[in-house]
């Protein structure tokens, strides 16, 4: 029925994280906006109760688990809010009013002692509780010599039994109409009447008037009414009275008012949601569309039927699987720790349905190539510690509700500690602490095995050379004039080693994602010419780099050929016949030569012809069938979706599925374009993107200078200073190497390799095998809603 | 083939003004020889335990797939790592420049 359906939406929803709305676009019945409109009136209420309470500095209990959504009748009770609001605003106002009139009555007090000289009659009168009889000489007088001070306000002041409060008022109302203003409060304790001396209640009250005739009125009246007048000394406890009053109606909301936030804003996104169904033929029943995944299909049906029974609705609720063209959204499963490095992906696109998910591997590589730029132990270390205490501390409450840049700092905690750690391993590797190389198992170079003025150890003198270092760089190159020499071939050669292997795992990807998706002639004719295009020129790359480190030693670096030179001669065969790496390279190079040449082809052409060939040679099966055929075609990935047994088996037939066609639809131009365009990108993207890997040395070597100079600016001059002067003179040094170790090596260096770090996963790997041309699958979630106040009072 | 380390020697070598000759008081120059084939057999094995053989170890759960991934892929990694940089230094075609403090530093604290 009808009114069941919030409860039950209301039980689904505490499910949280299962369905998203299809947004039924034909068919808007707005029925519920004008519930919608209430909730936004209740959470305007519910934000001034907020501001309020804030500024009266009353603590804000914000409860750990946030309520449920409160049930139909409950609505209801949330119109006390309304009167709430009201009665505030009008205590509010009247405290205001009650405030500047006191501090004019102050004013007027300091006036009036200056003038007691004039005025014989002695005007002081601290009246206590005891003293009654209305003194009306002493009021006039009051009253005149404000008058006298030119005062247009006027104001009376005292108490009022309880009993006469209502007469007093109406009588006020009828005769000043509207000019003047009454506010009062009640006394804590009651007092004894002077005439009757029983314990009565008592209200304080003050009244401010404009204009002479009017105060004659209020006069009047109040001596009618039996009262008492008092001084401005005593509005001090009216004021005081008003304010605890204020505070304790504030005191009292703010207990509850954490629970109705959140209540009002899930009535709102209920009632939102509603908004998205439709309505059936016989207009009682709402339809909603989900999107559900096919693990928690189960789960839907359990909450649905629960939420029937919760509700007691005479027609339970129920689901129906349909077929469907479009393509369902992207749903990824994460955990707190995935969850950064899959929104590093998302970010570039998120992945369409059922490809290969790069975020997977993204979580050892992209901390790896950019601990490869990054380098560096002891920065790396501190990088670690830091990341370690967010991690450490990920539940502290002030970490989680932090503002933007450090929630930014926060949610990468788990990618900033691998990066870190990355980082220690390949500082060990380079042998970089904080820009110094530390000597573990003692050089591999012997200087003492030749001897000269300024020396460049030659490894082919027997004695100088003993074996490379085991772990990493050799620390003597630390101290070397031509350290950069060695490095920036060591590393040059190491990031186009490091890049086609990353190129090549992307390729190889792509195969899973043919797999997966059944299309096996891409893999082929589209894959493996792809692998051999990079492997028969990049991969021979690698094998002539690693070659020559095997082959050539110090005996033969006279003759040892350049690798670039012999790379570029592997396509321009030049006329003379130099030596070569090794005999018979230049059949291995030619041979290499024509297997990449009869791929390229096979690249370009080799797909579209297939798909013609088929679409020609092989009927299509849907033709003959109806439309419904043509759907479930269409529909191979959403068999999941669907869970009936019948449709599966008719599936298998159309394994090789011609599947981006619909037979009318086979644009043979189109599909061959983009094919070209997919090849020519390609073979002209290996060599970019091979030469754009350079950006590991790049950025290594940067990190390194900029270590090094920092070094020697600044700890070397402290060093090197007289121990009289130096330990004073080191502190400072010392300091200042920190703040700009942390703040240009750690933020600035680590922002520019944490990007290009990015830039390569995003780019040059990921286009080899990653679409990401899906949505993101959004459940509608009470989790998702903020639970936070400042969220809303901004 | 991989690099020889004592190689035959074939001329008299040029820079050597007197040979190495152990002065009072100072011991003879260490030869820290490295071999290649300990450090190779050492991390080859150790990379290799955690990238192999340390998948058949995670215990079964929601994350079992993740973390089998993360360590092949670290081993990978470092491993590939560490062996590049090791093969660039196994046959070096030039040494070292080093100034004239540095070398009596070197000489007479290292060796």
């Amino acid at each position: 029925t009808f009114s069941s359906i919030p409860e039950v939406d209301v039980l689904l929803a505490n499910f949280s994280s299962f369905s998203q709305l299809n947004q039924n676009v034909s068919s808007f019945q707005r029925k519920f906006v004008g519930e919608v409109k209430r909730c936004e009136e209740l959470e305007r209420i519910l934000a001034y109760l907020v501001q309020e309470i804030n500024r009266a500095d009353i603590p804000l209990p914000e409860g750990e688990t946030s309520p449920p959504a409160p049930p139909l009748k409950q609505v209801l009770e949330m119109q006390q809010l309304q009167k709430l609001e009201v009665e505030l605003r009008e205590v509010t106002k009247n405290k205001e009013k009650l405030r500047k009139n006191l501090l004019e009555l102050i004013e007027y007090t300091h006036m009036l002692r200056v003038t007691k000289t004039f005025v014989k009659r002695n005007v002081e009168f601290e009246p206590t509780y005891e003293e009654f009889p209305p003194l009306e000489n002493d009021s006039l007088l009051d009253y005149s010599c404000m008058q006298r001070l030119g005062a247009k306000l006027g104001f009376v002041s005292g108490l009022i039994n309880q009993g006469k409060v209502e007469a007093f008022e109406k009588m006020l109302w009828r005769v000043c109409k509207g000019y003047t203003i009454v506010t009062y409060a009640e006394l804590d304790e009651p007092l004894e009447d002077p005439e009757t001396g029983e314990v009565i209640k008592w209200y304080v009250f003050l009244i401010s008037f404009w204009g002479e005739q009017i105060g004659h009125k209020v006069k009047k009246i109040c001596d009618c009414v039996f009262w008492s007048r008092w001084t401005c000394d005593y509005l001090y406890t009216v004021l005081h009275k008003t304010e605890d009053y204020l505070r304790q109606v504030l005191c009292k909301a703010a207990e509850s008012v954490y629970s109705h936030v959140i209540q009002v804003k899930k009535m709102k996104a209920i009632y939102h949601m509603l908004n998205m169904c439709s309505f059936d033929v016989t207009n009682k029943c709402l339809i909603a569309e989900v999107w559900c995944p096919e693990a928690d299909l189960h789960d839907l049906r359990r909450a649905l039927e629960q939420g029937s029974r919760e509700s007691g609705a005479t027609i339970p609720s129920f689901m129906n699987t349909i077929p469907t063209k479009e393509t369902p959204p992207t749903l990824i499963r994460t955990n707190k720790f995935t969850e950064g490095f899959q929104n590093i992906v998302d970010a570039y696109g998120v992945g369409s349905y059922r490809e290969v998910n790069p975020a997977l591997f993204t979580i050892i590589t992209f901390p790896f190539l950019f601990a490869v730029m990054f380098g560096d132990f002891g920065h790396g270390f501190v990088m670690f510690l830091f990341a370690l205490l967010l991690v450490l501390n990920e539940n502290h409450p002030r970490l989680n509700q932090s503002q933007e840049i450090m929630r930014m700092f926060f949610n990468g905690r788990y990618i900033l500690l691998l990066m870190g750690l990355f980082s220690v391993y390949t500082g060990l590797i380079y042998n970089d602490c904080f820009s110094k190389s530390v000597n573990l198992f003692g050089s591999g170079w012997n200087v003492s095995a030749m001897h000269s003025r300024v020396l460049q150890l030659d490894p082919s003198v027997p004695g100088v050379f003993q074996g490379p270092y085991p772990l990493g760089i050799d620390p003597i190159w630390n101290l070397a004039t031509n350290r950069l020499t060695f490095l920036n071939s060591f590393k040059m050669k190491m990031s186009v080693i490091l890049g086609i292997i990353h190129m090549t795992f992307g390729v190889i990807l792509g195969i899973f994602n043919h797999l997966h998706f059944r299309k096996k002639f891409n893999i082929y004719l589209v894959s493996v010419p792809e692998l051999l295009f990079m492997l028969c020129i990049f991969g021979y790359l690698i094998f002539m780099i690693v070659y020559k480190w095997l082959v050539y030693s110090a005996e033969t670096s006279r003759v040892a050929p350049s690798i670039l030179i012999e790379f570029i001669n592997m396509f321009l065969f030049p006329a003379s016949e130099t030596n070569g790496l090794y005999s018979g390279q230049e059949h291995v190079q030619r041979l290499l030569l024509v297997v990449t040449a009869l791929s390229v082809p096979v690249l370009f052409l080799g797909k579209p012809l297939f798909l013609l060939w088929l679409h020609n040679g092989r009927s299509c099966f849907g033709v003959s069938r109806s439309g419904y055929t043509l759907i479930r075609k269409d529909s191979e990935e959403e068999v999941s979706l669907l869970g009936s047994q019948d449709i599966e088996e008719g599936n298998n037939r159309m394994e090789d599925g011609c599947r981006e066609m619909t037979c009318e639809e086979f644009n043979f131009g189109e599909i061959l374009m983009t094919q070209v365009i997919h090849s020519i990108e390609y073979c002209l993207g290996c060599i970019s993107n091979t030469a754009s890997y350079l950006r590991l040395w790049a950025l290594s070597l940067a990190h390194a200078q900029l270590s090094d100079v920092l070094w020697t600016m600044l700890v070397r001059v402290g060093l090197r200073v007289d121990t009289t002067y130096g330990v004073l003179l080191l502190l400072p040094v010392i300091a200042l190497f920190a703040v700009l170790t942390i703040f240009i090596l750690l933020i600035m260096e680590g922002l520019s390799a944490f990007l290009h770090a990015i830039r390569l996963h995003w780019v040059e790997f990921q286009n080899k095998f990653y679409v990401g041309a899906g949505t993101k699958f959004v459940p509608f979630s009470f989790r998702l809603l903020s639970s936070k106040f400042s969220d809303d009072v901004a | 083939m991989l690099g020889a380390h004592c190689p035959v020697r074939t001329r008299a070598p040029e820079h050597l003004q007197f040979g190495p000759a152990p002065q009072p008081g100072h011991p003879a120059p260490a030869m820290t020889a490295h071999s290649f084939a300990l450090p190779v057999i050492i991390f080859t094995t150790f990379w290799g335990l955690i990238g192999i053989a340390g998948p058949w170890f995670v215990p079964k759960g929601p994350n079992r797939g993740v973390t089998i991934t993360m360590l092949v892929a670290t081993a990978v990694c470092c491993y590939l790592f560490w062996l590049i940089t090791i093969l660039a230094q196994l046959n070096p075609l030039f040494g070292p420049q080093l100034k004239n403090e540095t070398i009596w530093y070197v000489r007479f604290l290292w060796e």
